[in-house]
């Protein structure tokens, strides 16, 4: 049943792009439609912000995320075992690190900005640092937030079954730990990804506005 | 047009992506449903809980595939070199393969282990049982992981014209 929203959900954009895409192609302007163009035209600083913005937003999400769901278990839990309330503060470090490795990065993308004239900006490696910043900023952010609702979903059971039994408690904290490696390999691709970009730097030979990629066609 | 264009590596770095995002939420999804349910079998049964551990190990493994076939996506890459549109394409073609197949391979997992754990409390020889199917599941991300290593080397074969 859920899936019929999916659907509708689904179907407008669908149906919008369908017919600007047709509209487009039987009215002889189909050449509008140029990928590369755009990524062309679109400026460097687009791309960089953007995937930085991302890094420490998302990383952000799947902290707070999995604080409120692991938050939330072990003080109802801890209703009725007073005894949880400490040891299963660590379900809630866990997920702050993550949140921690979203600042980091964003830290290290951010010294990666410097401020170009737009005549002096498009060249092959500012190119490079942009799309290398906005994709390893969206891969950090992602994991980060997919590892925060997972650590948050696993210290949410860690807390119940610890009051249950505390005897559990460190056998579901191995979960635990699995569950937070996905963020640390989060961190290593994005490091990775901008390890051999270089800085916004101006180009050498400055080029009109604009002209420089009309002429790698 | 040429056939190095300056946004190639927009799509070398979205084959990266794609393969760490993808196989992350298999893994997420798998050790989060497999731990719910080892959490369920340890009120019961706590001595089995380290044999029920193994649908989360191999949702690790799930991650491990992803990470490995973005590290290598990433060495291909390099500002200084030529970086033909080709190999951006490849390099995202490999990158799918591998996260896609890992989210498949994780949600499998996840779901098998969450169930398979909650039978082995009342009946402990499904366990063989429960190993060959999540087997099967994890063998769902190791064919991806082939297929984008076997892209990925022939991401460097074309040439600036």
């Amino acid at each position: 049943m859920g899936f019929l929203r999916l659907y509708y959900a689904l179907g407008l954009p669908s149906f919008l792009v369908t017919v600007i895409a047709l509209y487009l192609l039987f009215t002889g302007s189909g050449e509008a439609f140029n990928v590369g163009r755009f990524l062309e035209e679109s400026s460097p600083y687009l791309w960089a912000s953007t995937g930085i913005g991302l890094c420490i937003g998302l990383s952000v999400l799947g902290a707070g995320w999995g604080i409120f769901v692991t938050g939330a278990s072990i003080l109802g839990g801890g209703v009725r075992a007073p005894r949880i309330r400490t040891k299963n503060l660590i379900s809630i470090i866990f997920c702050e690190v993550v949140a921690i490795y979203g600042v980091i990065m964003g830290i290290v993308y951010s010294s990666k900005l410097a401020s170009i004239d737009e005549s002096q900006l498009y060249t092959k490696s500012n190119y490079y640092t942009g799309y290398a910043l906005f994709w390893g900023g969206l891969t950090v952010g992602v994991c980060n937030l997919l590892c925060g609702v997972s650590v948050g979903i696993t210290g949410s059971t860690a807390a119940l079954a610890d009051a249950a039994d505390p005897a559990l408690f460190v056998k579901i904290l191995i979960v635990e730990v699995f569950g937070s490696i996905l963020g640390l390999f989060g961190l290593i691709v994005g490091l990775l990804v901008v390890g051999k970009a270089e800085e916004f730097k101006a180009a050498a030979v400055p080029a009109a506005l604009g002209a420089l990629p009309l002429l790698s066609h | 047009m040429s056939s190095c264009p300056p946004y190639a590596p927009f799509f070398g770095f979205a084959g990266v992506a794609s393969s760490m995002i993808f196989s992350t939420v298999g893994a997420a999804y798998g050790t989060s449903k497999a731990g719910i349910g080892i959490a369920g079998l340890g009120q019961f049964k706590p001595e089995l809980i380290m044999k029920s551990l193994i649908p989360v190990v191999m949702s690790g493994i799930i991650a491990v595939y992803g990470l490995v076939v973005s590290v290598l996506i990433a060495g291909g890459l390099d500002p200084a070199q030529d970086y033909p549109l080709y190999s951006g394409f490849v390099h995202l073609g490999a990158g799918l393969a591998c996260g896609l197949t890992g989210l498949a391979a994780g949600y499998a997992i996840g779901i098998v282990g969450d169930s398979c754990v909650r039978a082995y409390v009342r009946e402990s020889k499904v366990f063989v049982a429960m190993v060959l199917i999540l087997i099967f599941a994890e063998v769902l991300g190791l064919y991806g992981l082939i297929v984008a290593l076997i892209m990925n080397s022939r991401a460097s074969e074309a040439r600036c014209s």
